[in-house]
């Protein structure tokens, strides 16, 4: 991965509180990052849609972070699109939830997510599985650059 | 993963150096593994298909790492196949290979990989490199139990 490039960060979660926590937690990381964020699973397919038509305010991530549990379509449908999708199913979707049912656990992993992340409770233990999630992701795991000049459009785009 | 019982990784790979220096890396690990070595892709394949049957000798693989360049069948066709088992696809397979090459980077991200690492003949970084691979996958990442 190219060390002056941010990697972009999908974050499809509907809660704002953790939204701004696992934004800060990243930016404690010493990976530098972008977040898109977004609150709803459609607004997450919208975004990824743009991104496939070359929109530079929408650059392809290099990660995917997905809660379940969410208004409207589950988290689930996403993972769905993403990993059906021959421009998208290179994107490691990585679920990150309150939720540790079984069921949930087996789905997802049968959709081919890329891991499977209990949110934790305290503060410390949100920035342990950051720095895990990012050593993981983008200091030992390789990618596949996308396409440059889309990313140096550094607009914020929220899709809602 | 807060379970007691060491994580069983199924490590596919043919050359004998590479296997004992990943047996190596594992070792100093924080989180205990329970190491499975087959040779190639087929034997991978027998393997699985004794674990289905509930062979004790044969435990079923919490995680699987590949190297891609194997006699007979080759990574990315034993990824395939696995992948197109319904009992073993919920198993994250982490590709570990010398190449860095962009079009096996790719396939196996489209083969559903979860994940593509860099081997290392260096035992110091490839034990990094092991580190944040266990730390990721037995510590902050829920696996599929049976």
């Amino acid at each position: 991965m190219n060390e002056f490039e941010p990697v972009v960060i999908l974050l499809v979660e509907d809660d704002v509180g953790d939204q701004k926590l696992i934004k800060q937690s990243f930016r404690s990381e010493h990976i530098a990052n972008e977040f898109r964020i977004s609150d709803t699973t459609e607004g997450a397919i919208k975004y990824l849609e743009r991104s496939k038509a070359g929109h530079k305010d929408c650059p392809m991530p290099d990660l995917i972070l997905l809660d379940l549990n969410m208004p409207g379509l589950e988290g689930k449908e996403l993972l769905k699109v993403v990993k059906t999708d021959p421009e998208l199913d290179i994107i490691p979707v990585v679920i990150l939830t309150t939720s540790d049912s079984e069921r949930d656990i087996i789905d997802s992993f049968k959709l081919q997510a890329a891991g499977y992340v209990k949110k934790p409770v305290t503060l410390e233990d949100f920035q342990q599985v950051v720095t895990d999630l990012t050593n993981y992701w983008f200091v030992i795991c390789k990618h596949i650059e996308h396409d440059k000049d889309m990313k140096n459009d550094r607009n914020l785009c929220i899709v809602n | 993963m807060e379970d007691t019982k060491p994580a069983v990784v199924l490590l596919v790979e043919d050359d004998p150096g590479d296997q004992k220096l990943v047996k190596y890396a594992l070792r100093f690990q924080q989180h205990q593994s329970n190491l499975q070595i087959v040779g190639t892709g087929e034997e991978a394949i027998e393997y699985l298909r004794q674990c289905k049957k509930g062979d004790e000798s044969t435990p079923r693989p919490d995680i699987i790492l590949l190297d891609l360049n194997m006699p007979g069948m080759g990574g990315k066709k034993f990824l395939q196949n696995i992948k197109a088992d319904d009992e073993l696809s919920t198993i994250p397979v982490v590709v570990v290979s010398t190449s860095d090459e962009k079009q096996d980077i790719e396939e196996s991200y489209k083969l559903h990989a979860a994940g593509y690492v860099q081997k290392s003949d260096n035992l110091d970084k490839l034990r990094r490199i092991i580190q944040k691979l266990t730390q990721y996958w037995f510590a902050t990442s829920m696996l599929v139990k049976k």
